[in-house]
């Protein structure tokens, strides 16, 4: 490969990378507190995907999909979790699976009944429709953005999980639930707090990558496996794992697609093997 | 209570009862090919019933297995003069040599890892299908698979009688099979890690090779159900290795109830017969599916078979004690 292809994959690869990292935080983050895994997670970047799509067909506008994509997901992330996740906290893990799978399937085929199966295609803001010269090389101004963004969104969360008292609740909350509780601070409100940011993220996820990838109603589950797979990587409740684990997949999945397009996605289950057997814990988990 | 929980001698009432299913099956429904779809994905979802039921272990891949024994079957009977019956067992057995490398990764780790594990492997699976399509045929599947006579000449399997025949025989050595095994020693262990894997380890048993084994056993199965699935249609089509295919078998299983084998027959057959009936009334039937599976989990965790079984024991107490008069003082 040529230097500038590969400059180009691995901008492209930082991209996904840091998409896969918004879709993956909340999962991890949820984890690490309430050890509850939910499988209706790739629902909330599916609702925000489709979500930009819609409101992109209705007023014309991305950048107001890009504010009611993930504003939907948090809605719903939230709605779920007081109607019907927070019934199964005291369930064995298998129910809670079940319960919440059968809610992503649930998703599904209303997203397929109010729209249909078929894909779309979602368009770039004009803004940012261009492309951008860095010295000789060329680059879609979209995908810089995307990056730019999910950057700043990720120091921000790095600074709100260390640097202010609501963290800090979250992270003694993932060490020990009750003894946060006995300390007097309203666990049920933080892990409310958590769902709606953790949905907000990954609806942001989809809503950003709608323009790079269009929309389908199977994109939910497909996210869940991407999901888990930057989760195994980078060490599950670690927000440094899901940073690095997304960034990992992401630029693997890019690198593999200019060598063997038809096995990129292959991939990433490769790499995660390979995790598996030197790292089990993943990369940042600890064992 | 049942074969899974507790000891009980091999073969059992519960096979009898199986066996009379089976022959009465394409007389009582509506169509001999319904009835070989049921008895296909009886197999596939006892190799959920089983992991889950007997090892505690849930798995969301069991698809990827289903899925090699469908193309090993397909493969093996396009490109070689093999009989039907070496096709399927040559291509479980391959399907139960992929979940021992799979299950060797994935019993790394525990509870939920493995849970997403599984998951992850399943859609590698799909990929992988896509990527090889010289082999697999891509998004088109492999059309045009023979059916050769089971062995040499005997057994043709020209008519839909004589495949569901073959294919119900297979479905009943699966349950002997899974019976037995969970009726060993083996079994007993198996039961012991699905108790308490930490109390397993410290008896002496090394937990991974076991849990590996029964994935293996696992993977067996639902190649089985794969190649099955090749000989029932006459093609391997991509959706037999789509992600969607394990959440099915896991489905079927719930439904049914993990408790006993015959969990599987029931959950496969009721999710079979009313996708039927289902899919003629309305496209999206997979929503009421999702929604009797949250139902099932929060109301019936035994699934239907589990309820069932407690309630036929309810009865017959009730009626003991209603029958025999109160002893009287001599």
């Amino acid at each position: 490969m040529q230097g500038q292809v590969i400059l180009f994959q691995l901008l492209n690869g930082i991209g996904i990378g840091m998409i896969y990292f918004l879709l993956s935080v909340g999962l991890t983050m949820i984890f690490g507190l309430m050890r509850f895994v939910n499988f209706a997670h790739g629902t909330l970047y599916l609702v925000g995907a489709y979500t930009a799509y819609s409101v992109s067909l209705l007023t014309g506008s991305m950048w107001w999909a890009l504010a009611f994509g993930p504003l939907a997901a948090a809605v719903i992330a939230l709605i779920s979790e007081r109607l019907i996740l927070r019934h199964t906290y005291e369930m064995p893990h298998e129910a809670q699976i079940l319960v919440t799978f059968a809610l992503a399937l649930i998703f599904q085929e209303s997203i397929i009944l109010i729209f249909d199966p078929l894909a779309k295609n979602v368009p770039v803001p004009s803004l940012l429709s261009g492309i951008v010269f860095i010295g000789s090389f060329v680059y879609p101004a979209y995908r810089l953005a995307v990056v730019f963004a999910a950057a700043v969104i990720a120091i921000l969360l790095w600074f709100a999980l260390e640097r202010t008292r609501f963290g800090a609740a979250l992270r003694a909350g993932s060490e020990s639930t009750e003894m946060v509780s006995l300390l007097g601070i309203n666990v049920q409100k933080v892990f409310m707090v958590a769902f709606l940011v953790g949905g907000g993220l990954a609806g942001l996820a989809g809503t950003l990558s709608a323009p790079l990838r269009g929309v389908e109603p199977f994109m939910g589950s497909e996210a869940l496996g991407v999901a888990f797979v930057v989760v195994v990587v980078g060490g599950i409740g670690s927000f440094t794992g899901a940073l690095l684990g997304g960034l990992l997949i992401g630029v693997v999945q890019s690198m593999a697609s200019s060598l063997w397009p038809e096995g990129a996605r292959l991939m990433i289950y490769g790499a995660m093997a390979l995790v598996l057997l030197v790292r089990p814990a993943g990369l940042m988990g600890r064992s | 209570m049942n074969t899974f929980s507790a000891y009980r001698p091999f073969p059992d009432a519960t096979t009898g009862a199986l066996a009379i299913v089976l022959v009465a099956l394409p007389f009582v429904l509506p169509s001999v090919t319904l009835a070989s779809e049921l008895v296909v994905f009886a197999v596939g979802a006892l190799s959920c019933t089983f992991l889950l039921g007997l090892v505690g272990l849930l798995s969301f891949g069991q698809g990827l297995f289903f899925g090699i024994g469908a193309y090993g079957a397909a493969l093996i009977l396009l490109h070689s003069n093999s009989g039907s019956l070496v096709a399927v067992l040559a291509a479980a057995a391959m399907a139960a040599i992929a979940a021992a490398i799979v299950g060797f990764l994935s019993v790394r780790r525990r509870g939920i890892y493995f849970v997403m594990l599984t998951l992850a492997f399943a859609q590698m699976g799909y990929f992988a299908m896509l990527a090889l399509k010289n082999v697999t045929g891509g998004e088109n599947g492999l059309t045009g698979v023979p059916r050769p006579p089971i062995v040499a000449d005997l057994g043709v399997l020209a008519h839909p009688q004589a495949v569901y025949a073959f294919l119900a025989a297979i479905c009943f050595l699966a349950f002997v099979l899974t019976q037995r095994v969970a009726s060993s020693p083996l079994g007993s262990v198996l039961r012991a890690i699905r108790e308490n894997d930490i109390r397993a380890d410290a008896l002496g048993y090394d937990v991974r090779l076991f849990k590996i084994a029964a994935l293996a056993f696992g993977g067996f199965l639902a190649g089985l159900a794969g190649a099955m699935h090749t000989i029932f249609l006459g093609l391997a089509p991509p959706n037999t290795i789509e992600p969607e295919m394990s959440e099915r078998l896991v489905i079927m299983a719930i439904i049914g109830g993990t408790g006993s084998p015959m969990g599987a027959l029931i959950g496969a057959g009721f999710y079979v017969l009313l996708a039927d009936f289902l899919s003629t009334l309305w496209p999206r039937w997979l929503m009421i599916i999702a929604f009797l599976m949250i139902a099932i989990v929060l109301f019936l965790p035994n699934g239907l078979w589990g309820s069932a079984e407690l309630l036929i024991g309810r009865w017959k107490s009730h009626r003991a004690r209603a029958v025999s008069p109160e002893p009287v003082d001599g």
